[in-house]
């Protein structure tokens, strides 16, 4: 599979890979996987509590090129978004920034759930 | 012509090996009698190729319980007898159709042999796309702003990181003895769950054998769960060889 100059460019160089700890209070956690093939992604997002931004994101993905390429993105690009803005990132959003083909959309759905998850993790340590 | 047909007199042979077939009647566009699925029954002719789903292509029904060895042997017969090579002289539709049905034969075989490619396969057929089923809950949950529900347990999603993570952890740093014996116990433990989860595959295959429509969601849930820990199971295979 050839893959695209920005799937390369993410995969030799993938921005923001690590952890932060899923106990603070701050720190949303997704932990999600691709049933089609298996793969699994872990993204963290660190909110500021007053103004609802997302200073930090983190990510860890066990999965293709694609796959990496696409939680690599999505920590650059939920980085200072507000959580609501955050939740607008669409799958289509990085198939088309990344250049996916079709047989790679569910790589894209993937970093898309994994967000979800995040925010809806840090939601919950709000209530 | 007739040289390569002769040996095609053998067809009625051919249609008592597997007992179950769905006998499709046409007529033999080249003696006029009715004719089932491959060669005619009366004149031995090869039939026209036709796009056909794989266990129609096999004569079977669509059940999941398959016999595997005597597709096999079914496979083997039909290779050699719609063999191009065999139809060299033949006219030119028969040698089209020769290579089409080959092609037919080798695709229908690689996927109904093993029991989990036509697991999915079936669920194919019966409408249900595997490969879309992350994007369609994803959109779903968009739409209506709750929660995606992953299709497998968290704690198995926890297990695939985790492992993963000691995995690298193995690749970067080396593994010694203590490791090595801690990867191969984990290996064969997984590799007994997937055993398990076959049996499950297996239980759910004969409700649907028995028309039980509701082990489609079955199979589905064991396929999904059972992708995570394959993949584990390659990738300790990686680390360990
Ligand atoms: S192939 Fe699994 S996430 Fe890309």
């Amino acid at each position: 599979m050839a893959y695209s100059d920005k799937v390369l460019d993410h995969y030799t160089n993938p921005r923001n890979v690590g952890t932060m700890d899923k106990n603070a209070g701050e720190v949303g956690t997704g932990l999600v996987g691709a049933p089609e093939c298996g793969d699994v992604m872990k993204l963290q997002i660190r909110v500021n509590p007053e103004t609802k931004i997302i200073e930090d994101a983190k990510f860890k993905t066990f999965g293709c090129g694609s796959a990496i390429a696409s939680s690599s993105l999505a920590t650059e690009w939920v980085k200072g978004k507000t959580v609501e803005e955050a939740l607008a990132i669409k799958n289509t959003d990085i198939v088309k920034e990344l250049s996916l083909p079709p047989v790679k959309i569910h790589c894209s759905v993937l970093a898309e759930d994994a967000i979800r998850a995040a925010i809806s993790d840090w939601k919950k340590k709000q209530a | 012509m007739s040289e390569q047909n002769a040996g095609l007199k053998t067809a009625p042979m051919q249609l008592q090996v597997i007992q179950e077939r769905q006998l499709s009647q046409h007529q033999c566009w080249s003696c006029g009698d009715m004719r089932a699925e491959h060669f005619c029954a009366a004149c031995g002719h090869m039939q026209p190729a036709e796009p056909t789903d794989f266990f129609s292509f096999f004569g079977l029904p669509r059940k999941l319980e398959v016999d595997e060895a005597a597709l096999e042997k079914e496979f083997y017969q039909l290779s050699r007898k719609l063999h191009p090579d065999l139809y060299s002289r033949a006219s030119a539709r028969e040698q089209h159709w020769s290579l089409e049905k080959t092609s037919q034969l080798n695709d229908a075989f690689r996927t109904l042999k093993d029991p989990i490619t036509r697991t999915e396969y079936l669920l194919n057929l019966e409408g249900i796309q595997l490969e879309e089923q992350s994007k369609v809950a994803t959109e779903q949950a968009r739409a209506f702003g709750v929660e995606k529900k992953q299709t497998v347990p968290a704690e198995l999603l926890e297990e695939a990181f985790e492992l993963n993570m000691m995995l690298e952890e193995a690749k970067a740093g080396g593994v010694d003895d203590d490791l090595r014996a801690q990867l191969v116990a984990t290996r064969d433990s997984l590799t007994a769950r997937l055993g398990r989860m076959q049996d499950e595959l297996r239980a759910a295959w004969k409700k649907w054998d028995n028309g039980n429509r509701a082990a489609i969601d079955e199979m589905v849930d064991v396929l999904n769960r059972r992708s995570y820990l394959s993949n584990l199971v390659r990738d300790l295979q990686e680390v360990l060889s």
